[in-house]
């Protein structure tokens, strides 16, 4: 008996059942975990490729032929990301409608789609080979193919009655397009969902008012929206009071309604917007009342996330923020821009109104609200009880009081903070301000604005010498009910980091200022904004200070975005910095960080629309022998991008010009890289996703 | 490696050569050291509707193929002739204009030498026989200046071949002639911008300029430090053939990149010219 029992060893595969196993395999989402599942044995590994429900491709588009056949189940499909990046999918090829054949025999139960569709013919021969697609979402960076007036939908509309969801918020089309496709198809219009139309600033001046109202008046089902439009009453089609309740009129489902300015998406470029007055203001107002907002809100009952980012003043607009708190009971996210008056002051006699009433607010975003003072900010935090997320923008009237009584007040709640542009909260004081929360908030965006670090470091080490002092007489150091409760600036849960800084600016300071200790910050993003032409030569300042994150031990992915610094590439006149020199300054540095996955966008020359890659900055990335992905927005050429294969570790780089309009001339390049890549990594050969 | 016939056809696609346009006459753009074709691409719509546009990467530029530059054949400017001649033969064209800038007016003059009949005219920007001042000729750039920089490309090299960063670049050296100069000779991979400085700088046509006799347009900046209007002049006094010189109130060695239309204005006239 002693034999048996030893030489039968509990093996899993006996103990559970088949079915069960394939139930625990589909709850697993993450794609790294599912790679490692599948290596365990070949049962497993069969097992995972049938329970796996989302792909995204990767891999060159001349081996589209090998596409594999053994992900049958899977619902989610992301064709966007093919190399090169950007190409026409199956227009390029000689045989398309095969390739269109392959790809749905591959990938039979298909219903999510995202795919760049550089022009109409794309999906004219994919549309019908899923035509039970209910989710789209197509992607294009490059000038809009010269078609008919909608035709970009025809295909899709004709092959799909199942469709629910359509996302364009990264497809560049004109804004009649949509609209006229859908009056050919009145059906598929009806049967909509969810519409996504927020495009960026350079895509177009967004949907003009009679262009909404067509969308929602064919689609009155809609129960979510989103929609870059024009507010301001100069601009011929501007969304004012009819426009906005025509819209609820219209789709009275509405849960979730998104509505911006088209120059608020790109105004988080400049810390001082010349749209705005001294005070605050922008110079024109909306041609929206309170009471319109009012109604408009009534009309909504189903709202659980609103945002309303007004490009022009809409003034004293507590009453109708009152209205939605009452009619609207789910809402549960709230983002204004421009509106001012959101609170009335709170008064001895009178209790706080407007904005101030919300407990069932969970994350709230104020933006560019020129009179919002700290007493309204504090009767905000004592009236929105549940709040977890707050970002506040271009709000010139608070200051470090009134933001730290905030946190304070919602110490239990808040996790997710975004403080910009606002012109008494610098980064110590907004960092000071968070101080009642810094050891719960998990993701913290702060500019950086280096005035007054010097006299912070320097009280800093004051108290710090205090602190060690008592230390030494007390027991407990981080001592929970006491002062001294942070010892040196522990930021405990931190976990994604978002920075602001203007161009020029060092990065050294951040610790000094107050971001010292991070011990799990895993992610941060950097956005460099600026015009680097008329700066000096930054030959003095070796680097930006990119070695000074080497003390966030957890740090391993970086979006580092100097899209917006603009320089001279190759033009720069005589005595002037060129971009090269610009990108050693940046990226000096970056090699001693241990970053396993890097977005980066080069600096560019906005003369000749160029963002490239150059040859400080390709080395300097070389040196990150930790990278597994990297990913360029941007253009880096053939030499350069050899700099690369010298990473042990990089799995997946792109060069993604995925910023408008992207260049028409596609390079080559990268199809060769590819072609290394295959010979160099067996294991890339199967098509590993993201 | 493809064998000799068939140079010509690998070529084509080594090079990235690209045919646009329509019409029955011919120009050939060629980029100067470090570039590639794009920097003519506000130059070349002006002419596609009356013309067809050949352009092309030379091999030593940083989208073409590290593995295809061959340090043998590129060691002296003959190489770089001989691919412009192999796949405009493999395209069959037997006459054409040709567009060169800086290190490519070169090319194109000594192509005019080998096969005079072929081109209708050279149209040269920033073009130069010698670029280094050599006693009472003036070429522009000072040859202990351009050891500074040869060093600096040095430093990238030893620091390329031993896997640190190659982190010196032109704007680093004093001299402001320079830094616009060189700045696309550090757009290459470290050992081919060496090999390509060195050969561009070794190069000396002032003895051959009297071969040539196929007509040259001169287009000068106003300003260009690296490549003075006393290089044009010395030009237009040695060559063989007519020669035109055509000032452009444009500053900066690349005046195709930093002021397209002028440049593009100044090819039109220069190619309906008679000569």
């Amino acid at each position: 008996m002693a034999a048996t029992t030893v030489s039968k060893v509990p093996n899993f595969h006996d103990m559970l059942p088949d079915a069960i196993m394939s139930n625990i395999f589909s709850l697993v989402t993450d794609t790294r975990t599912r790679n490692a599942m599948s290596l365990v044995c070949l049962k497993w590994c069969k097992l995972e490729r049938s329970t796996r429900k989302s792909l995204a491709l990767r891999g060159n588009i001349r081996d589209l032929n090998q596409v594999p056949v053994c992900f049958q189940a899977i619902n989610n499909l992301d064709l966007s990301c093919l190399s090169p990046w950007g190409h026409p999918l199956l227009e390029s090829s000689s045989n398309p409608s095969l390739l269109a054949k392959l790809l749905s025999h591959a990938f039979p139960s298909v219903v999510s789609l995202t795919i760049y569709a550089r022009s109409p013919l794309t999906l004219h021969f994919l549309a019908p080979e899923w035509p039970k697609l209910s989710h789209v979402k197509l992607v294009r960076w490059h000038q809009r193919f010269n078609a008919p007036i909608g035709y970009d939908f025809f295909a899709l509309f004709e092959h799909c009655p199942s469709l629910s969801s359509i996302d364009l918020s990264h497809f560049y089309c004109w804004t009649e397009d949509l609209p006229t496709a859908f009056e050919l198809y009145p059906s598929i219009a009806a049967s909509l969902s969810h519409l996504n139309l927020l495009v960026g600033h350079s895509f177009t001046e967004g949907y003009k008012s009679h262009e909404l109202l067509s969308i929602t008046s064919a689609c009155p089902n809609l129960s979510q929206l989103l929609a870059t439009c024009v507010f301001d009453h100069r601009f011929l089609g501007f969304v004012g009071d009819e426009t906005l309740l025509s819209i609820a009129s219209n789709c009275p489902r509405l849960s979730l309604l998104h509505l911006a300015d088209s120059t608020a998406l790109s105004s988080n470029s400049s810390r001082a917007d010349p749209n705005k007055n001294d005070e605050g203001y922008a110079s024109e107002d909306a041609r929206i009342s309170p009471t319109a907002l009012g109604d408009f809100f009534e009309s909504l009952p189903l709202l659980e996330e609103l945002v309303l980012d007004v490009g022009n003043n809409v003034r004293d607009t507590w009453p109708a923020l009152e209205l939605l708190n009452s009619k609207c009971p789910r809402l549960k996210s709230l983002k204004l821009g421009q509106l001012h008056g959101i609170c009335r002051e709170i008064d001895s006699s009178m209790p706080a109104a407007g904005v101030a009433l919300w407990k069932g607010l969970e994350s709230l975003s104020i933006k560019n609200s020129a009179d919002l003072t700290d007493s309204a900010l504090i009767a905000i935090s004592l009236g929105c009880s549940n709040l977890t997320k707050f970002e506040v923008q271009g709000c010139n009237k608070i200051t470090k009081m009134g933001m730290q009584i905030f946190a304070r007040v919602l110490q239990k709640t808040l996790v997710d903070v975004r403080i910009s542009s606002c012109k008494y909260l610098n980064t110590v004081c907004s960092l000071q301000a968070l101080e009642p929360i810094r050891d719960r908030i998990q993701r913290l965006h702060v500019d950086c604005v280096w005035e007054s670090v010097e006299q912070y470091s320097q009280d800093h080490e004051i108290r710090g010498e205090k602190e060690a002092s008592l230390k030494k007489k007390a027991k407990c150091c981080d001592g929970s009910g006491n002062g001294f409760s942070s010892c040196s600036d522990t930021w405990t849960k931190l976990k994604y980091l978002s920075l602001w800084i203007a161009a020029g600016e060092l990065l050294n300071p951040i610790r000094l200022a107050g971001l010292e200790n991070c011990p799990i910050l895993e992610e941060i993003q950097i956005k460099v904004v600026g015009d680097c032409r008329n700066q000096q030569k930054p030959v003095f300042m070796a680097e930006f200070g990119l070695n000074s994150l080497v003390n966030y031990p957890q740090l391993s992915r970086m979006h580092f975005d100097c899209g917006d610094a603009i320089g001279f590439a190759l033009t720069a006149p005589r005595g002037y910095a060129d971009l090269s020199l610009w990108e050693r300054f940046y990226l000096n540095g970056i090699e001693n960080l241990n970053l396993k996955e890097l977005n980066y966008w080069p600096p560019q020359d906005m003369d000749v629309h160029q963002r490239s890659l150059s040859l400080p900055a390709a080395g300097l990335l070389s040196q990150c022998r930790s990278l597994r992905k990297l990913f360029i927005h941007g253009t880096a050429n053939e030499h350069f991008m050899s700099f690369f294969l010298k990473i042990p570790t990089l799995r997946d780089v792109q060069l993604r010009e995925d910023y408008y309009p992207a260049p028409e001339n596609d390079t080559t390049s990268e199809m060769r890289v590819d072609s290394c890549y295959r010979f160099q990594d067996a294991l890339n050969r199967r098509h590993i996703p993201d | 490696m493809a064998d000799y016939n068939n140079r010509g056809e690998f070529l084509l696609e080594a090079l990235n050569v690209r045919v646009v346009g329509q019409g029955q006459s011919i120009i050939v753009f060629s980029h100067g050291f470090g570039s590639d074709q794009s920097v003519w691409s506000r130059v070349i719509p002006s002419f596609t509707r009356a013309y067809r546009v050949i352009s092309f990467d030379l091999m030593c530029s940083g989208s073409c193929d590290p593995t295809n530059y061959d340090f043998q054949r590129y060691a002296t400017l003959d190489g770089y002739v001989d691919d412009l001649l192999s796949f405009l033969d493999a395209l069959e064209i037997d006459r054409c204009a040709f567009v060169g800038h800086s290190v490519s007016a070169m090319i194109g003059l000594l192509a005019a030498i080998h096969r005079p009949n072929l081109f209708s005219r050279l149209i040269l920007i920033g073009g130069s026989p010698r670029f280094t001042n050599d006693g009472n000729y003036i070429g522009g750039i000072d040859p202990a200046h351009m050891e500074e920089v040869f060093r600096r490309m040095e430093s990238n090299y030893e620091s390329w071949v031993a896997g640190f960063v190659p982190m010196a670049l032109g704007a680093d050296v004093p001299d402001m002639a320079l830094q616009e100069f060189s700045r696309t000779l550090f757009s290459m991979r470290p050992d081919i911008a060496l090999h390509v400085a060195r050969t561009a700088f070794a190069a000396d046509l002032r003895h051959v300029l009297g071969l040539i006799r196929v007509p040259v347009c001169i287009i000068q900046s106003s300003v260009d430090l690296s490549v003075p209007p006393a290089v044009a002049e010395y030009m237009r006094r040695h060559l063989g053939g007519p020669t035109v010189l055509e000032f452009l109130p444009t500053h900066g060695h690349l005046p195709h990149v930093s002021s397209p239309a002028p440049v593009a204005n100044a090819i039109q006239q220069l190619l309906r010219r008679r000569f």
